[in-house]
C-alpha cells in the first residue's frame, strides 16, 4: 500500500486534479477579485466547455491541440452575450451576484438537459493508451490533461505579469478605483477579465469531460471545488487560488488512496473551517479591514 | 392594437372551427395517472426512462380510443412529479399527488429513497404503486397485510444469487471480489446482500465505499487494486459512477474482470466511456435485439432521442398490466384492482413472458414480479447477450 509504485500514482492523481481544480477556480477568482461577482454560473460555462469539445473534437474531429482552445474559446465569446444580458447588472454587488447567477446557473444546466439530454456522453481522448513506466500506470489522457493546463496556466502568468492588459487587470483586481484613476479603462478590462476567466472554465470543462464524464450535471462538483479552492487560498488572490487547488487536489488524491474517502472529506473540509475560523482571509488572501 | 384584434379574431376562427371536433375528444372522461420520477440530477436518465415507458403505454391506449372501466371510456393522462432522487422530495411530491390531484394510481419513484419515502403516504390512502427500488421494505414493511405496492423489475434479493452462481460457474479462477459503492444507506444496504452471496459461494470479498457525487475514484481503486482482486463487481452504481469505476480501474492498472450485478443501461455506459467498456459484463433488464421489443424499440425511437433505459420497457409492461388488470376489475376501486392484479398469473406480458408474483416467503406479500434478465458483454461498443437467466424464485 505504501510502496513507491502506489504512491507515484497517487502523486500523477493529485496533480491532475489540482491541475482542473486551479483552471476551474483561476477564472472563478479573476471574476470576483476584478468585479465582485461570486460566479455561481461558472460551473455551467465549465460544463459547455464539454459540450464545445464534444462537438468540435469528438464530431467534428479537429486536431486535438486545435479543437480545445477553440471550443473553450467559443464558449468565452458566446459568453460575453450573457456578460452583456446579465452580468453586467451584479458588477460590484456581490451578493446579488450570488442569487442572480445561481438562477442563470440553473438556467444554462436544465437548456443543456432540453438540448442535449441527461444522459452521460465520452469525448475520446487524444491519447487514450494507459503507459507502463516500471510498476507505474500512466493515463495519457490525464498527461495530456496536466501538460495542457500548464501551458495554460503559464501563458495566463505571463500575460498578467509581461503585458499591458495583464498588468492593468491585476492592478484592477487590487483596486478598482484606484485603477480607474490611473487611467485604466475599466470597462475593457471587464470584459476582457470575463473572457479569461470564462475561457479556462470551458477549458477545465473539456478536461473534465474528457477525463471524467460529461453531462448537463457535471459542472455542480467542480463549482463547489472551485469555490473551496478560492476560499482557501483567499478570495481574489490568483498565486492563492493556484495553492488552495493544489492543496485539494492532493489532499484529496493523498487521503482517498491511504485513508479512505470518508476521512478524506472529513480531513479536508475540516481543515477548511478551522482555516476559516484563525484566518478568514484565506491562505493568500488580504483581510478586508487591512 | 391591431395585432391584438388580429389575434383575437384568429382564436374566434380557431376555436370554432374546432369546436366540433373538441367536443367529440371530451367525451371520453379523463383518468389521472401519477407518476413520481427524478427528472433532474444525477437520476434523470432513470426518472426519464420511467416516465417515458409509462407515456408510451398511455399514448397506445388513447390511440386505440381509451380504456373502457365500468362501461365509461377513460383518456388516461400523466400527472409527473420530479423528485430529485430524494426520500424528502417523494413524500412531498406523494403528499400533493394523492391528497390535492385525487391521484389513485402511481408510478414510481424510481429506486429505493424515494420509494420509501412516498409509501407512508400512497399506503394507507389504498393507491396502487409500482416501483422498482431493490430495498427490502420497499415491500416487506407496516403495510403488507394490505399492501398495494408492486414492484416492476428483480431486486438484489433477487438476481444476486443467480448472477453469484454464475460467475461460480463460468470463472473458475476467480477468488476474491471487490466491491465498491456510495457511503450512504442506500449503497451500504445494496452491497450488503450481494456480499453475503458471494461470501456464501465460497468467495473472498473486499469492500469500500466512496462520496456519492464523487467523480474521482482513483484513490479507492487504488486501495483496491493493492488487494490482489480478480473480479470488480460495480453492484448498483448508477450508469455514470459505473462508466467511470471501469474507466478509472483500468487506468490504475486493474486487469481482471470487471461485472456490474445491478442496475440498468449498458447503453449509457458505453456512451460514457467508448471503447474504456470493451469485455464488461453487466447485468441488464432489456436485450434491444430481443423481436418481442421491435414495437416498442421503434414506438420509443420515434417519440424521443437518447439511449433507451431498461427502466422504461419496465414500466411499460407495469402499466399495460395495470390496464389489463382495470379491464378485467371493471371498476376503479383500487382494492379490486389490487386483487386483479394478484390473479393475473400467467397473463401474457408485453416482453417478459407469462405474468408471475413471487416474494410471499422472502417479504410476506406476492408482489414481487419474477422477470428474466441478462448477463450482456460489452464488445465493439454493443452489448452482446452473454446469457439469459430466469431466477428461480418460486
Amino acid at each position: 500500500m505504501f510502496s513507491p509504485a502506489v504512491l507515484g500514482q497517487v502523486l500523477i492523481n493529485g496533480i491532475s486534479l489540482s491541475a482542473i481544480y486551479i483552471l476551474v477556480s483561476l477564472g472563478f477568482t479573476l471574476l470576483f477579485g476584478i468585479m465582485r461577482v461570486v460566479n455561481f454560473a461558472h460551473g455551467a460555462m465549465a460544463m459547455l466547455g464539454g459540450y464545445a469539445l464534444y462537438y468540435i473534437y469528438g464530431e467534428a474531429n479537429l486536431p486535438y491541440l486545435i479543437a480545445m482552445p477553440l471550443a473553450a474559446a467559443s464558449v468565452a465569446a458566446l459568453a460575453l452575450v450573457l456578460e452583456r444580458l446579465v452580468y453586467r447588472w451584479f458588477y460590484q454587488k456581490m451578493f446579488q451576484s450570488m442569487i442572480g447567477l445561481l438562477g442563470l446557473d440553473m438556467a444554462l444546466v436544465y437548456s443543456a438537459v432540453i438540448i442535449w439530454g441527461p444522459h452521460e456522453r465520452s469525448i475520446p481522448s487524444p491519447i487514450d493508451t494507459v503507459y507502463r513506466l516500471g510498476p507505474l500506470f500512466l493515463s495519457g489522457s490525464k498527461l495530456v490533461v496536466i501538460g495542457l493546463a500548464a501551458v495554460t496556466l503559464a501563458a495566463f502568468y505571463l500575460f498578467t505579469h509581461f503585458t499591458k492588459y495583464g498588468l492593468a487587470m491585476r492592478a484592477a483586481a487590487q483596486d478598482v478605483e484606484t485603477a480607474e484613476v490611473q487611467g485604466i479603462n475599466t470597462d475593457r478590462i471587464y470584459m476582457l477579465a470575463f473572457f479569461i476567466a470564462i475561457f479556462m472554465a470551458a477549458m477545465a470543462g473539456g478536461f473534465f469531460a474528457q477525463n471524467y464524464i460529461l453531462s448537463p450535471f457535471m459542472g455542480e462538483r467542480q463549482l463547489m471545488m472551485a469555490f473551496i479552492a478560492v476560499i482557501l487560498g483567499g478570495m481574489g488572490s490568483i498565486p492563492g487560488v493556484a495553492l488552495g487547488g493544489l492543496i485539494l487536489g492532493m489532499a484529496e488524491s493523498i487521503l482517498g488512496t491511504y485513508f479512505g474517502s470518508t476521512t478524506s472529506v472529513f480531513v479536508t473540509f475540516g481543515a477548511v473551517i478551522v482555516l476559516l475560523i484563525v484566518r478568514p482571509w484565506g491562505l493568500l488572501g488580504i483581510p478586508e479591514n487591512r | 392594437m391591431k395585432l391584438t384584434k388580429g389575434l383575437l379574431a384568429a382564436g374566434v376562427i380557431a376555436t370554432a372551427a374546432l369546436g366540433p371536433q373538441m367536443s367529440s375528444a371530451q367525451e371520453n372522461e379523463e383518468l389521472k395517472l401519477g407518476v413520481i420520477a427524478a427528472l433532474s440530477g444525477g437520476g434523470t436518465a432513470w426518472g426519464q426512462g420511467l416516465l417515458r415507458g409509462v407515456e408510451l403505454a398511455v399514448d397506445e391506449v388513447n390511440g386505440a380510443g381509451g380504456l373502457t372501466i365500468g362501461g365509461t371510456t377513460y383518456d388516461l393522462t400523466i400527472t409527473p412529479f420530479d423528485d430529485q432522487y430524494n426520500a424528502a422530495q417523494a413524500k412531498t411530491a406523494a403528499e400533493r399527488l394523492v391528497h390535492e390531484e385525487g391521484i389513485r394510481y402511481l408510478f414510481g419513484p424510481v429506486g429505493s429513497p424515494g420509494a420509501l419515502g412516498s409509501i407512508p403516504v400512497t399506503q394507507p390512502e389504498g393507491v396502487i404503486q409500482f416501483v422498482d427500488g431493490y430495498a427490502t421494505k420497499i415491500l416487506d414493511n407496516e403495510y403488507k397485510d394490505d399492501l398495494f405496492v408492486f414492484r416492476t423489475g428483480l431486486s438484489s434479493s433477487e438476481f444476486s444469487k443467480p448472477v453469484v452462481d454464475w460467475i461460480h460457474e463460468q470463472m473458475p479462477d476467480v477468488k476474491k471480489i471487490g466491491v465498491i459503492a456510495p457511503n450512504d444507506a442506500v449503497g451500504q444496504q445494496a452491497i450488503s446482500a450481494l456480499i453475503e452471496r458471494y461470501e456464501s459461494q465460497g468467495f473472498e470479498v473486499w469492500s469500500d465505499f466512496y462520496e456519492r457525487g464523487s467523480k474521482e475514484f482513483t484513490p479507492v481503486l487504488l486501495r483496491m487494486v493493492t488487494q490482489g482482486v480478480d473480479l470488480f463487481d460495480l453492484n448498483s452504481n448508477a450508469p455514470g459512477e459505473a462508466a467511470l469505476l471501469i474507466k478509472q480501474a483500468r487506468e490504475v492498472g486493474f486487469s481482471g474482470q470487471i461485472l456490474q450485478a445491478g442496475g440498468a443501461g449498458v447503453r449509457e455506459i458505453v456512451d460514457a466511456i467508448g471503447s474504456a467498456a470493451d469485455g464488461f459484463l453487466k447485468y441488464d433488464v432489456i436485450d434491444l435485439n430481443d423481436p418481442a421489443l421491435s414495437d416498442f424499440v421503434k414506438a420509443y425511437e420515434a417519440k424521443y432521442s437518447g439511449p433507451i433505459n431498461g427502466l422504461a420497457s419496465q414500466y411499460y409492461s407495469a402499466a399495460s398490466i395495470l390496464f389489463e388488470a382495470m379491464k378485467r376489475a371493471d371498476t376503479l376501486d383500487t382494492i379490486a384492482v389490487r386483487d386483479e392484479l394478484e390473479n393475473m398469473e400467467g397473463w401474457e406480458t408485453p416482453f417478459y413472458g407469462p405474468l408471475n408474483w413471487t416474494g410471499e416467503d422472502f417479504y410476506g406479500v406476492n408482489h414481487q414480479i419474477v422477470i428474466p434478465f441478462y448477463i450482456m458483454k460489452v464488445v465493439d461498443g454493443e452489448g452482446v447477450v452473454e446469457a439469459k437467466i430466469v431466477p428461480d424464485l418460486d
